[in-house]
C-alpha cells in the first residue's frame, strides 16, 4: 500500500495522474450529459436483467448483476477511479467468463459430483417420484385412444385373458363390451393410431381412469397398466419412502441409503466438505508417482519455453536482418506451422516419429537400427520436446518480431560508437530490452506447458510406462495429464469433484511458482513501474 | 461541489425513469408490483455506490445474505433454475433449424393444455415435438421416412445432426438443464454412465423383442432393464490379405506357422500386428486362453466383483503374447494407425480390426478376407459394440420417443434403410439376410462375442489393462505379474 | 521518411550504413540463410505429410505422396451439400474476427490505463490478471454453459448456440497475457509524448487515439493475430456451445465429418487434413495482411520527430 502511495506521488500531474485538475475543470455539461444517458442506458437494462433474473428464481445472480452495474456506475463517476474506466468492459468479461467458471470449480471440488452424482437433488427426488410400481394382483391392459372433433379424448381398455374392457374419459371408466376388432369410431370419436395417440399422451393422462382404488397408467405404445408410485418423499424431514417395500432411505453424501446400507442410484451431487482434498493427500495413486511426475512436469514446462523463446528469438533475429533474402517468404513459411491445428500436426509427428515413420526409417538408414522413440524414455522426452517446440516456435517468433521493432534504434548506435560487437550488444541491450515487455508471456508459457494436456495425451499418452509403480504413471506424464487420467478413469467413472480439486492443486503450484518468479526477477520487476 | 451533487440527483433521476421504464417493458404481466418495489430498491442501491462505493458494499452484502437465505447452494439454483426455465430462445432456435435442416410441418397438434399444466411456460409448444439427435449417416437414411412420417402422422420431427461422440457429452449438459432432446442415438458402452447419471429411461421393446439378434439385445440390457433399440453390432475379427494368405487360419497354432513362415521366408517385416496396448483389440487372445474382464451374473449381466484379469487364463494370455513379442511374431510400439497402415501397404499379412476400416482396405486396393479370430485353447470372443437409439428422461415427449421407437423404428422399412445408408451389421435379424458377404462375416464374428461391459467400474479397467499390455509388449515386467499388478491396481479403484 | 525506415530496419545489423556489403557481412547473411531455409525445411516437413494425408483416400496419414491420390476429400467437403463447408468457414472467420477486435480493443484500453495512470492496486490487478489465466480450468465449459443458458433467457443473441454468445466467451480472456505484452509496449513508448499532447490541449481520449494508437500498430497485429488464431482454431468451447449445424464454426463442422465413422475407431484423417488446409487459408491470408503492420512499425521515428 505503501509503495502505491508513494507511485502516486512520483506520477506527474499533467497527464498521468488519475485526472489532473485541467482536465477535470474542461469537462463540459454535454460530457457529462453523454456519460450520464450512458449509464442510464447500462443501468436501465441491468435492471431489468436483474429482475428477470429474480423472477426466474435466481437471486443470486440478480445480486451479482446488480453489484457490477454499481462497480460500473462508481467507476464512471468517481475520478479517482477514472483509470479503471478504461479496463472495466475487460474486467465485467473476465468476471463472467473466467472468475465465475473458476469460483464454479472451487465449489465443485467440494461436492461429490461424479458418474452416478450429477444430478441436483430436486431433480433426482423427482426421478424417484416419477417411479411406479405394480401391485400384486394389479392388471395390464392393452389401450386404442379414441378422439373427437372438439379435441376430447376416450380410451379403450382391454383385458384379453380375463376379457374385460372399459372405456374411460374424464368423468370415469365404463365397462365396455367391445368387440373383436375395436371399431373406427365410437360415436364421433375418431380411432388414433399409436403416433396420434402417443401425442397426446399429455390429455390421455389428463383422463379419469381409475378402478376401484389403483390408477391406470399407460406404460408403453401398447400397454397400461394399474400403478402405484414407488416412492414418496418428504422434504422436511428428508425422508424417500419405497412403498412397496416400506424402506425408508435417507440421504447419505448424495446418495439416499436405507438403513441396512442398500443404497438407490441415481444419487445426487451433494456437498461433502473436503472429501476429495483428504483424497488427494491419502490416495497412494495420487501420491506415490508425484515427485517423479512433478520434477519432469517441472522440466518440460521450463525446457519448452526455453527452446521455444530461443528458437523464435533467433529466427526473428533472422528476419529483422533486411539483408537477407526474401524475407517475406520466409516469414511466411516459419508461420506455417501455426496455422495447423496443434492436434493434427502432433499427431502427424507421432506418425512421423513411429518405427515405420520416415523419421524412424531414416534414423534405421543412418544408424543401422531404428530409434524406440516411444519405449525409451529417455527418447520419448527428447521427442516430446521437439515436437513442443516445434509447435511454439512460431508463437515466439511472432512475439519477438513485434518487440524487437520496439526497441528504439539510437540505443544500437550509441553502442556502436562505444564500440560495442555484435554479441555484447545483444547480451546487454536486445536481450534485457526484449525481455520486457515479452518476459510476462514466457512465464504464460511456462503455465501453459506445465499444463499442456494436449500435447502429451497426442504423442505419448504419458508413456512409456513405469514398470515401478502399478498406477498408470508413465515416463512422460505430466501432472495434468496424470492426474486428470486418474480422476476420468477412477474405478466409478470419471469425478469431476476429484478432477476440479486437483485443478486446484496445480493452480496453487504453479501460482506460487509465478508470484515467487516475479519476485525474484529484476526484468518482470521493470514492468511494474 | 454542489454542481456535483446537483449532477448525481439529476443522474439518478435519469436512472431511475429509465429503470422504470425497462422494467415495464420487460415484465409487465405478473409481477408490475414487484417490478415497481425492486426497481426502486434498486434505484437505491445506485445511489448509494454513487455517493459511497463503502455504502454500495454494505447494501450489497445485505442483499447478498438475504438471497443466501433463499437458495442453499448457489450452483444448485443455478442448474435448478435452468431447469425450471426452458429458454424460449433456444426453443425457437431448435425450431428454425427444424425449418432449416429438416422437414418440419407446419401443423402441431392442438397446444391447449393450459388446464393440464400448473406454470405454462412459452417453450412448453416443444411438447408434441419430437427432437431425435443423431450421426451423419442415421440422419441421410432416416431423412426420407420422416418426410413420409410427418406427412402421415401429423407430427413434428425434428433431427439434430451432431458428431457421434459430441451426442453423449452434449446430452450431459444439455438434458438436465432442460435443452435436449427426446431421442438419442449411441453406444451401447455409454450405458452405465447415462444409466447411473439418469439421464436415459428404459425402453420397453415388449413384443418386438425377438425380431433383434440377441447379442445386440444383450448389449443393450443394463441392471436387468432394457435401455436401447439396437439397429447394428459390430466386433473385430481377423483380416487377412489373401495374396499372402490364401486360406484364413482357423487356429491360433495355425496363425503362428503361417505368420512364422511369411517372416522367414522375408515376403513380409510382420506378418501378423496387434496394435500395442490396446484391450479392446488384445482381448481376444484374453478370451481364447480362458481369461474374462469382469464374470457373468446367472442374468448374463457382468458381475464388477469379479474380476478376471489375474485369473490363469489371462496370465496365459499374457504369457502367450510375451512369447510372441520374445520370438518375433509380435512387435512392440506399433498404435493402431500404423497397424492400419502396414496393412494396406501389404507390410503385415493378418490383423485385428473391425469393419469400420472395410472401406479404407478398399479404396487402398488390398485384396483382403474376413473371418472369425482363429480358436485358442478355447473360442477366441471379441467384444461386441453396438448402436442403438435411446429416450432421454429429459425429454418431454416420453411415451411419443417411446412409441416411435418400438413402431417406427423397429419396422423392416426403417431398418433396412438403416442398413443402406451405412452398411454396418444389422441388430434386425431379417434385414442380416442380404447384407454385404464383408459385413456379414464381422458379424458372425460379433455372434460369438461378449458385449463391451458397459458398467462405469470400465473406465478404471481400461486404464491399468492399457498398461499392463504396454509393458508386456516392451518386455519391462513379467507377464504373470503385470497382469497380477494391473488387476489390484483395478481393485483398489472400484473397491 | 527512407532514413527513418534505414535507421529501424538497421535495429540488429546497424553497420549497414557503410554502403558496400564486406567479406564478413556477406557470410553473416549466408549462414543466416542457411539457418532460414533448414529451419523452413524442418517447419514445413510435418505439413507436407498434411498435405499428402490429405489428398490420401485410405486415410492414412504416413504418406507423403500416396499411391491413388485425388482429391475426394476436397470434393467431399466441398460438395456434399449437407456440409456447409463455406458457410462454416464464414461463421469461423465471422466469429474469430469479432472476438478478436473486441479482444484487441479490450486489451489496449486496459494496458493504456496499466501503463499510463498509477492507482491503488495496479500492481495486484496486474499479477492477478497474469495468476487467474494459470488456473487448469477443465470444469469451466460446464459452468460456461449454465451460463451462457441464462443469459439466452433473457438476451436471445448472447445465449447457446449464438455467434454472440461464443464471442463474448472467447472475449472474455481477452485479459490475459496480451495485456501485459501490450503495457510492455506502451511502457516503451515516452511518457513526454502524452505530456507534450497534455500541453497542446489534447483530452486524455485523443492523446490515446491520436498519438498513442499509431506508435503500438505492431503489437496490434501480433496481438490481433495471436487471438485470431487462439479463437479460430478452438473446437472444444464451441462444440458445446453451438448446437445447430447452420451456426458451427469450422473445427466444430469438422467433428460432424470425423463422426462419420460413428463407432469412432477409425479417424477421417484425410477429411481432417484437408479441412485443416482449407482452414489455415485465412490465417495465412490475415497473416499476410498484418505482417508489414508487424515488421514495419516506426516507433521510434514518431518518438524521434
Amino acid at each position: 500500500m505503501q509503495q502505491t502511495q508513494s507511485e502516486r506521488r512520483l506520477s506527474s500531474p499533467g497527464g498521468n495522474k488519475g485526472g489532473g485538475a485541467q482536465s477535470r475543470s474542461s469537462l463540459s455539461l454535454t460530457d457529462w450529459a453523454l456519460r450520464l444517458i450512458g449509464l442510464a442506458f447500462i443501468d436501465g437494462i441491468a435492471i431489468w436483467f436483474a429482475l428477470t433474473l429474480y423472477n426466474n428464481n435466481n437471486p443470486i445472480a440478480a445480486v451479482v448483476v446488480l453489484l457490477i452495474t454499481a462497480g460500473i456506475n462508481v467507476i464512471f463517476l468517481s475520478e479517482r477511479l477514472y483509470p479503471l474506466r478504461w479496463m472495466s468492459p475487460g474486467l465485467v468479461l473476465l468476471l463472467l467468463m473466467v472468475i465465475y467458471p473458476i469460483c464454479y470449480n472451487v465449489y465443485i471440488s467440494f461436492t461429490n459430483n461424479s458418474s452416478g452424482h450429477t444430478l441436483s437433488k430436486e431433480q433426482v427426488v423427482d426421478k424417484f417420484k416419477q417411479q411406479t410400481f405394480q401391485p400384486k394382483d394389479a392388471e395390464t391392459y392393452s389401450w386404442t385412444a379414441y378422439r373427437s372433433p372438439e379435441g376430447k379424448y376416450r380410451l379403450v381398455l382391454q383385458n384379453k385373458q380375463q376379457n374385460k374392457s372399459f372405456i374411460g374419459d374424464e368423468s370415469g371408466l365404463k365397462p365396455y363390451d367391445a368387440p373383436a376388432t375395436l371399431p373406427a369410431s365410437i360415436d364421433n370419436f375418431q380411432k388414433l393410431n399409436s403416433f396420434q395417440a402417443a401425442s397426446a399422451s399429455k390429455q390421455l393422462e389428463a383422463l379419469n381412469l381409475k378402478t376401484a382404488d389403483l390408477a391406470i397408467q399407460i406404460t408403453s405404445s401398447t400397454e397400461a397398466k394399474e400403478l402405484k408410485s414407488k416412492y414418496s418423499y418428504e422434504a422436511v424431514s428428508n425422508k424417500l419412502t419405497d412403498l412397496e417395500s416400506n424402506t425408508v432411505y435417507t440421504p447419505v453424501k448424495g446418495t439416499f441409503t436405507a438403513p441396512d446400507g442398500k443404497t438407490i442410484a441415481p444419487g445426487y451431487a451433494d456437498v461433502v466438505g473436503g472429501d476429495n482434498y483428504g483424497k488427494v493427500f491419502s490416495d497412494n495413486n495420487i501420491t506415490g508417482p508425484f515427485v517423479g511426475v512433478f520434477i519432469w512436469t517441472f522440466i518440460f514446462a521450463a525446457l519448452s519455453v526455453f527452446l521455444t523463446f530461443a528458437v523464435g528469438l533467433g529466427m526473428a533475429l533472422i528476419l529483422n536482418d533486411d539483408k537477407l533474402p526474401l524475407r517475406t517468404l520466409f516469414r511466411v513459411l516459419l508461420f506455417i506451422p501455426y496455422t495447423i491445428p496443434a492436434f493434427i500436426s502432433s499427431l502427424v509427428w507421432a506418425g512421423l516419429f513411429s518405427i515405420v515413420g520416415p523419421v524412424g526409417e531414416t534414423a534405421k538408414t543412418i544408424f543401422g537400427q531404428g530409434f524406440s522413440w516411444f519405449s525409451d524414455p529417455n527418447l520419448a522426452k527428447v521427442m516430446i520436446l521437439f515436437v513442443n517446440t516445434w509447435l511454439g516456435y512460431p508463437y515466439m517468433m511472432l512475439i519477438c518480431l513485434g518487440a524487437l521493432q520496439s526497441i528504439p534504434g539510437d540505443i544500437y548506435e550509441a553502442a556502436t560508437i562505444d564500440g560495442a560487437t555484435r554479441v555484447q550488444k545483444f547480451w546487454s541491450l536486445t536481450l534485457p530490452l526484449l525481455l520486457v515487455s515479452v518476459g510476462p508471456l514466457l512465464i504464460g508459457s511456462f503455465a501453459f506447458n506445465f499444463n499442456n494436456f494436449g500435447i502429451i495425451q497426442l504423442m505419448t499418452q504419458g508413456g512409456p510406462d513405469d514398470p515401478t509403480t502399478t498406477t498408470p504413471a508413465g515416463k512422460t506424464d505430466i501432472l495434468i495429464t496424470y492426474t486428470y487420467r486418474l480422476a476420468f478413469a477412477s474405478g466409478k467413472g470419471s469425478d469431476l469433484g476429484l478432477a476440479a480439486t486437483i485443478s486446484l492443486f496445480i493452480f496453487i503450484i504453479i501460482a506460487t511458482i509465478t508470484a515467487v518468479s516475479f519476485r525474484y526477477t529484476k526484468q518482470l520487476e521493470e514492468v511494474y513501474n | 461541489m454542489t454542481n456535483k451533487l446537483y449532477k448525481r440527483v439529476a443522474l439518478l433521476l435519469t436512472l431511475a425513469m429509465f429503470a422504470l421504464v425497462l422494467a415495464a417493458c420487460g415484465d409487465a404481466t405478473n409481477t408490475a408490483g414487484t417490478a415497481a418495489t425492486t426497481s426502486a430498491a434498486a434505484a437505491t442501491t445506485s445511489a448509494a455506490a454513487a455517493t459511497t462505493s463503502a455504502a454500495a458494499a454494505t447494501t450489497s452484502a445485505v442483499a447478498a445474505t438475504t438471497s443466501a437465505a433463499v437458495a442453499t447452494t448457489s450452483v444448485a439454483a443455478t442448474t435448478s433454475a435452468a431447469v425450471t426455465t426452458p429458454a424460449a430462445t433456444t426453443a425457437a432456435a431448435v425450431t428454425t433449424a427444424a425449418a432449416t435442416t429438416t422437414a418440419a410441418v407446419t401443423t402441431a397438434p392442438p397446444a391447449t393444455t393450459a388446464a393440464g399444466t400448473p406454470t405454462p411456460k412459452p417453450a412448453s409448444s416443444k411438447e408434441g415435438t419430437l427432437v431425435i439427435w443423431l450421426d451423419t449417416n442415421r440422419r441421410k437414411a432416416l431423412d426420407p421416412l420422416i418426410k413420409d412420417f410427418i406427412a402421415k402422422n401429423n407430427i413434428q420431427v425434428t433431427l439434430q445432426e451432431l458428431d457421434f461422440g459430441g451426442i453423449r457429452d452434449q446430452l450431459k449438459l444439455a438434458g438436465p438443464a432442460g435443452q435436449g432432446p427426446d431421442i438419442i442415438i449411441g453406444a451401447n458402452d455409454w450405458l452405465g454412465e447415462l444409466v447411473s447419471n439418469g439421464l436415459i429411461d428404459p425402453v420397453d421393446l415388449s413384443a418386438k423383442t425377438s425380431s433383434f439378434d440377441p447379442v445386440a439385445i444383450k448389449a443393450f440390457t443394463y441392471n436387468g432393464k432394457t435401455y436401447g433399440l439396437p439397429y447394428a453390432t459390430e466386433a473385430i475379427a481377423l483380416v487377412y490379405n489373401k495374396d499372402l494368405v490364401p486360406t484364413a487360419p482357423k487356429t491360433w497354432e495355425e496363425l503362428k506357422t503361417v505368420a512364422k513362415k511369411l517372416q522367414d521366408d522375408k515376403k513380409v517385416e510382420q506378418a501378423f500386428t496387434l496394435q500395442q496396448g490396446d484391450p479392446y483389440h488384445t482381448y481376444p487372445v484374453f478370451t481364447g486362453f480362458g481369461g474374462y474382464v469382469f464374470g457373468k451374473n446367472s442374468d448374463g449381466t457382468y458381475n464388477p466383483k469379479d474380476l478376471g484379469l489375474d485369473n490363469a487364463g489371462s496370465k496365459a494370455a499374457a504369457t502367450e503374447l510375451d512369447s510372441m513379442v520374445k520370438s518375433g511374431l509380435l512387435r512392440k510400439d506399433v498404435s493402431g494407425d500404423i497397424a492400419k497402415d502396414n496393412f494396406q501397404k501389404g507390410k503385415t499379412a493378418m490383423i485385428f480390426t473391425g469393419p469400420w476400416n472395410i472401406k479404407d482396405f478398399k479404396a487402398a486396393n488390398v485384396n483382403f478376407g474376413v473371418a472369425n479370430i482363429p480358436t485358442m485353447k478355447e473360442t477366441a470372443r471379441p467384444f461386441v459394440g453396438s448402436q442403438g437409439f435411446m429416450v432421454s428422461s429429459f425429454g418431454k415427449n416420453k411415451l411419443l420417443a417411446q412409441t416411435f421407437l418400438t413402431d417406427f423404428l423397429a419396422t423392416d422399412t426403417t431398418m433396412k434403410a438403416i442398413y443402406d445408408a451405412d452398411p454396418r451389421f444389422p441388430a434386425w435379424t431379417s434385414v442380416q439376410a442380404g447384407v454385404d458377404p464383408l459385413v456379414k462375416a464381422f458379424g458372425e464374428s460379433a455372434k460369438v462375442g461378449d458385449p463391451l461391459p458397459a458398467i462405469p467400474q470400465m473406465a478404471g479397467v481400461w486404464d491399468s489393462w492399457t498398461k499392463s499390455l504396454n509393458l508386456i509388449f516392451q518386455q519391462q515386467v513379467a507377464p504373470e505379474k503385470a497382469m497380477s499388478d494391473a488387476a489390484n491396481a483395478i481393485r483398489e479403484k472400484i473397491k | 521518411m527512407s532514413s527513418v525506415k534505414a535507421s529501424v530496419a538497421d535495429k540488429v545489423t546497424p553497420s549497414k550504413r557503410e554502403g558496400t556489403i564486406s567479406g564478413a557481412q556477406r557470410l553473416n547473411i549466408i549462414l543466416k540463410l542457411a539457418v532460414a531455409i533448414f529451419a523452413c525445411f524442418v517447419s514445413l516437413y510435418p505439413i507436407a505429410y498434411v498435405i499428402g494425408a490429405s489428398i490420401n483416400p485410405t486415410n492414412s496419414i504416413s504418406d507423403l505422396v500416396p499411391k491413388n491420390a485425388s482429391f475426394s476429400n476436397y470434393s467431399k467437403l466441398f460438395n456434399d451439400e449437407q456440409y456447409p463447408v463455406l458457410l462454416w468457414l464464414f461463421n469461423s472467420v465471422k466469429v474469430a474476427a469479432l472476438s478478436t477486435i473486441l479482444a484487441v480493443t479490450l486489451t489496449t484500453f486496459a494496458a493504456y490505463a496499466f501503463s499510463r495512470f498509477r492507482f491503488a492496486g495496479r500492481r495486484q490487478g496486474l499479477l492477478v490478471i497474469l495468476l487467474i489465466q494459470l488456473f487448469p480450468n477443465t470444469l469451466a465449459i460446464v459452468s460456461l454453459y449454465l451460463l451462457l443458458l441464462q443469459i439466452g433467457d433473457l438476451i436471445p443473441w448472447l445465449g447457446l448456440n449464438t455467434h454472440g454468445g461464443l464471442i463474448l466467451i472467447y472475449s472474455g480472456g481477452a485479459l490475459g497475457f496480451n495485456t501485459w505484452l501490450m503495457k510492455g509496449f506502451f511502457d516503451t513508448i515516452p511518457k513526454e509524448l502524452d505530456e507534450s499532447g497534455v500541453i497542446d490541449g489534447a483530452t486524455r481520449s485523443q492523446i490515446f487515439f491520436q498519438i498513442l494508437l499509431p506508435l503500438i500498430r505492431p503489437i496490434l497485429a501480433v496481438i490481433g493475430i495471436l487471438a485470431f488464431i487462439g479463437t479460430y482454431a478452438d473446437f472444444l468451447v464451441a462444440k458445446v456451445m453451438l448446437t445447430s449445424k447452420e451456426n458451427y464454426t469450422l473445427p466444430v463442422g469438422l467433428t460432424l465429418l470425423l463422426g462419420d465413422n460413428g463407432g469412432q475407431r477409425a479417424a477421417n484423417w484425410g477429411l481432417f487434413a484437408a479441412a485443416a488446409l482449407i482452414g489455415a487459408l485465412p490465417i495465412v491470408i490475415v497473416f499476410l495482411f498484418l505482417q508489414k503492420q508487424i515488421v514495419g512499425g516506426l516507433t521510434t521515428g514518431a518518438v524521434k520527430g
